[in-house]
């Protein structure tokens, strides 16, 4: 497959295959591969960039599934750096961000899976947090976890969903993919649920009119074709249900964690796999160059390489910086809207769901 | 006005360049063109007899006569020169003795260079030209130069091009010939003259190849080709380095008796040529191509390219000035030897007022620890550079030098223009004095410091006591001319427009149209922390990406353009090979001035050569030539 056949199919529309994905990590020449993916990246949004105002809230780092690649999570609660916050301090942190002028849009939550904790806390901890600013929307708890709940609790996934949506929960963010091939899941994450079953649990939410999101965690065992399979396999998904608003590339950190002794992702290959992965999905609507993950440099020239979202202000970043990263842990809007003008884009505040959108004026801009 | 005698070898590869003086057509009342023997153009020149001399390039290596290089003309190859080659019945390694063609030493010396590179010992023995391919057989094999290389390629089975065989052992070209003569012969005019011959000359290869094709009874279409595709005519800043590496190493080797500096008559600037409109498509593809952009076009590519179209077209560029795909390196260290500075720039955070309580200069015991720590991590070089401190004296710097060179194997890359020309106002000396000084005790470059943006209007801003553009280009002028290669730098976000930051590359570049001195350019954005200059600019990575793209279309002449790591970090560093960086700069072992406004990135050798295969490139390692060191590593698995 060469890589101009491969364009040919991205100019006419056509769905790339898998044999196309591996050609488009194997060509040569990254400029090529970068800019055909911005050909669909401004198909689809022109030059507008999105993000909104979050807050990231982890209830607990305790974790019964040990990844090896995770910094962030302690074995048991009695370990030493080992947090439950209670569903009050949680609160508080949002509380915090109102009282100080902060106009949050979201909430962001994904924690470790804590066999010590009634499903109410999380009930309760969504509740909490609608009853505090019922116009916030709450994304929350990975398939992971939501599948962990499910055995953890005895309900079907489906119960589980609806419970928590009951008590406030909006949509799902999209983690714990991680590479969705038993093989790989086996190395790095063995005690996490399966790729099938994080695939239905999306399945489900999308049933119940969930929207959620989906990511890949590259860089550690997996190969090339392993890391097109898993694009091919949510592109399969969102053929199926459309539910799923962005997908974000997410590099292997290194420091601090099992599988530490292999060098972290370079910028030239996190650049590419936004890239491949705009080609890819061509069925979901937006890639988001996580700042936090990527480090600012890179997720600014990524949205010349197919991204359209820089995700949002994020604040209490801790799972990547456990892992080493280097970015900040929080910005503030004007500085994501003149980091985004800077790479002569426009910055497009939204909501979760992309249903609201304001330009933001470039007076506001630092 | 008196005729200058000129002499040259009658070969076909020195026919384009004479070829307008030659017919009368440049020069008539000025020139009075001869041809002689490879060996007697140099004994001519000393002598007197003639005053310039289209001379072997180890001939100006071997003399002690004080000469002088006449800039843009050369007989160079990039690649294979058909003519300069090695042949033998069996392979190189296999041959116990090497017959060297008596007629040319500059081949005779790159023979043994590229056979001891390849750490082989055979025995050498010299032969007339005539008689030379009878001497082939058995483990024997010979140089073989000239017209003879056409016909005797095919008679033996291991033919080795040394043209190609240099590019692929240093990455860069050869230089066989330049016009050489002794100093004050010319005048800025002559020199335009010699430049127009050639350029004559080339428009009319095929001409030339045609004629000598019937009067010497061989093929005219190899001659053609050898004369359009084998020579290369110019003598830029990759061909300067190429020449500087064959003089040194042939010094080294005991091949040549000293290491010559290549020194130059002075040229007159180019006169811009007129362009034509294009769209902004077109100039990204011609750019790319290697066109010259006008000043206006950098404008508009400045405002109007998008961040692909630039970096697409500067990686084609990019490509072309360096297909082997190999990016390099170097490992040096970075030594502040003195905080103290008198120039007090509001963009600094390093410096300190002379009388501060925190002003150092480094003593010579830190230095010998620095220096020692440096040769231990294969480092090769330092690079020098302080403050403007009044304590220190020429003679300071003059026995640092000599110190350092007998201490240490070691290159000294030293002191920005600013440093140069406060020396030359503290010691009441002309610039060139003060360079020629400071050579002589051991200086071997200069780094392109202290350029910021080569504005007077964005200088009186920002740094108001330091020196002017003027002075700046002067300073690197007199440095080239007397045999100093330099980078320059470029430090942008003190919210200038796109009129300074183009102007500034068109400072540069008429610069090295001058005088080839330039080896790469280095741009990076204003690290602002801690110093008195709030950042009001954009410094982020895209504008970085956007203006190393824009330089690379821009400075058609520069043959390199370092990635800033060290201030850009190391993931753009990367990324900034794909928008016209080939080179990943140094493994530094210690940096102070950016450290100290904000740029904490660090790499070794090792991190920083898994960032270039990541890219998709092979790393080299380098010295300040750009000349490849070692032999290639393999791709570790």
């Amino acid at each position: 497959m060469t890589f101009s056949v491969v364009a040919d199919k991205v100019h006419t529309g056509t769905p790339l295959s898998l044999a196309d994905g591996l050609a488009l990590y194997r060509h040569p020449n990254l400029m090529e591969v970068g800019s055909l993916a911005n050909v669909v990246r401004e198909r689809h949004h022109a030059d507008r960039t999105y993000f909104n105002r979050n807050l990231h809230i982890n209830p607990t780092n305790v974790c019964t599934a040990a990844c090896k690649l995770c910094s962030f999570s302690r074995r048991d609660a009695q370990a030493p750096g080992a947090f439950v916050l209670t569903v009050e301090q949680a609160v508080d942190k949002l509380r915090a961000r109102i009282d100080a002028g902060d106009k949050v849009t979201e909430v962001h939550i994904v924690g470790g899976l804590h066999d010590g904790l009634p499903f109410d806390y999380f009930t309760r901890l969504l509740s909490g947090l609608k009853a505090l600013a019922p116009g916030i929307t709450i994304k929350a708890f990975s398939a992971v976890e939501i599948f962990f709940f499910h055995r953890c609790y005895g309900m079907p996934v489906e119960e589980i969903l609806l419970r928590l949506r009951a008590a406030g929960l909006d949509s799902l963010p999209g983690g714990g993919a991680e590479i969705l091939s038993p093989r790989v899941r086996e190395a790095i994450c063995p005690n996490k649920c399966g790729a099938d079953e994080w695939l239905e649990v999306h399945r489900v939410a999308h049933h119940l009119g969930m929207k959620s999101n989906c990511t890949m965690l590259f860089g550690t065992v997996e190969t090339l074709d392993e890391r097109v399979e898993h694009l091919l396999n949510l592109r399969a998904l969102q053929a199926e249900t459309g539910g799923f608003l962005a997908f974000i590339p997410l590099p292997f950190h290194p420091e601090n964690n099992a599988l530490g002794d292999r060098p972290a992702p370079t910028a030239a290959e996190i650049l590419r796999t936004c890239a491949v992965a705009r080609l890819m999905l061509d069925n979901v609507p937006h890639i988001k160059a996580y700042w936090v993950s990527l480090g600012l440099a890179t997720a600014q020239t990524a949205l010349w390489f197919g991204a359209d979202d820089f995700d949002g202000t994020v604040s209490e970043e801790k799972i990547y910086h456990q892992a080493g990263a280097l970015s900040p842990q929080s910005l503030s809007p004007e500085a994501i809207a003149a980091m985004v003008r800077a790479a002569g884009r426009s910055p497009v505040e939204r909501d979760t769901l992309y249903a609201q959108f304001s330009l933001v004026d470039k007076r506001e801009a630092v | 006005m008196r005729r200058l005698r000129l002499t040259a070898v009658s070969f076909l590869n020195t026919r384009p360049i004479v070829y307008g003086i030659e017919r009368g057509l440049i020069g008539a009342g000025r020139f009075e063109l001869g041809f002689d023997l490879p060996s007697r153009c140099a004994a001519a020149v000393a002598s007197g007899e003639a005053d310039l001399a289209l001379m072997p390039i180890a001939s100006y290596g071997a003399s002690t006569s004080d000469l002088r290089i006449v800039p843009g003309v050369a007989i160079a190859s990039h690649t294979a020169v058909r003519t300069v080659m090695l042949m033998g019945d069996v392979p190189w390694h296999e041959m116990d003795t090497i017959v060297l063609d008596e007629a040319s030493r500059t081949s005779q010396i790159l023979v043994q260079l590229l056979t001891r590179q390849r750490g082989l010992a055979p025995r050498y023995e010299r032969e007339e030209h005539d008689r030379i391919a009878d001497r082939v057989g058995g483990r024997t094999g010979a140089l073989i130069i000239g017209d003879l290389c056409f016909s005797a390629s095919s008679r033996f089975r291991h033919v080795y091009d040394l043209g190609a065989e240099w590019r692929s052992a240093t990455g860069l070209p050869f230089v066989y010939a330049v016009w050489i003569g002794r100093p004050d012969v010319l005048l800025p005019g002559d020199v335009a003259l010699l430049q127009e011959s050639l350029a004559l000359g080339l428009s009319h290869r095929q001409a030339i190849a045609r004629d000598w094709a019937a009067k010497n009874g061989v093929d005219a279409a190899i001659c053609e080709h050898y004369l359009e595709q084998n020579i290369y005519y110019g003598l830029g800043a990759a061909e300067l380095c190429g020449a500087a590496a064959f003089l040194e190493g042939g010094f080294r080797a005991g091949l040549l008796g000293r290491n010559s500096a290549l020194r130059f008559f002075s040229s007159p600037p180019r006169p811009a040529k007129a362009t034509v409109a294009r769209s902004l498509d077109s100039m990204l593809s011609d750019a790319a191509a290697g066109a010259r952009l006008a000043f206006d076009e950098g404008l508009r590519l400045h405002q109007s390219a998008s961040l692909h179209d630039l970096g697409l077209a500067a990686d084609q560029r990019r490509h072309s000035l360096h297909p082997q795909g190999v990016v390099t390196y170097i490992i040096d260290r970075n030594v502040n030897y003195t905080n103290a500075c008198t120039t007090a720039c509001q963009f600094c955070n390093f410096y300190r007022t002379p009388g501060d309580s925190r002003v150092y200069t480094l003593t010579r015991d830190q230095l010998a620890q620095k220096l020692q720590e440096t040769v231990a991590m294969d480092g090769i070089q330092v690079l020098l550079q302080g403050g403007i401190n009044p304590q220190l004296g020429l003679d300071y710097y003059e026995e640092l030098f000599r110190w350092m060179k007998a201490s240490f194997p070691i290159a000294i890359h030293g002191l920005s223009p600013e440093e140069i020309r406060y020396l030359a106002e503290r010691e009441n000396l002309a610039v060139p004095a003060v360079i020629e000084r400071l050579v002589a005790a051991g200086l071997d470059s200069i780094p392109g410091g202290a350029a910021e943006i080569l504005d007077d209007e964005i200088r009186r801003r920002i740094s108001p006591r330091k020196c002017s553009v003027a002075t700046w280009l002067d300073v690197m002028r007199q440095a080239h001319l007397l045999g100093l290669r330099s980078t320059a730098t470029m430090v942008f976000g003190f919210g200038e427009e796109a009129r300074h930051i183009v102007g500034h590359l068109d400072k540069l570049r008429a610069l090295e149209d001058e005088t080839a001195g330039f080896t790469a350019f280095i741009c990076w954005s204003f690290q602002a922390e801690g110093t008195r200059l709030p950042l009001r600019d954009d410094t982020s990575a895209t504008r970085y990406l956007r203006t190393l793209a824009l330089a690379r279309l821009y400075l058609d002449n520069f043959p390199n353009l370092q990635v800033s790591w060290v201030t850009m970090g190391p993931a753009i560093g990367q990324i900034g090979l794909r928008f016209g960086g080939n080179d990943f700069g140094s493994a530094m072992i210690e940096e102070n001035v950016v450290a100290q406004a904000g740029a904490v990135f660090k790499l070794s050798a090792e991190d920083i050569e898994r960032y270039v295969r990541a890219a998709g490139f092979e790393p080299r390692r380098r010295n300040m030539r750009y000349e490849w060191l070692g032999q290639a590593q393999p791709t570790p698995a």
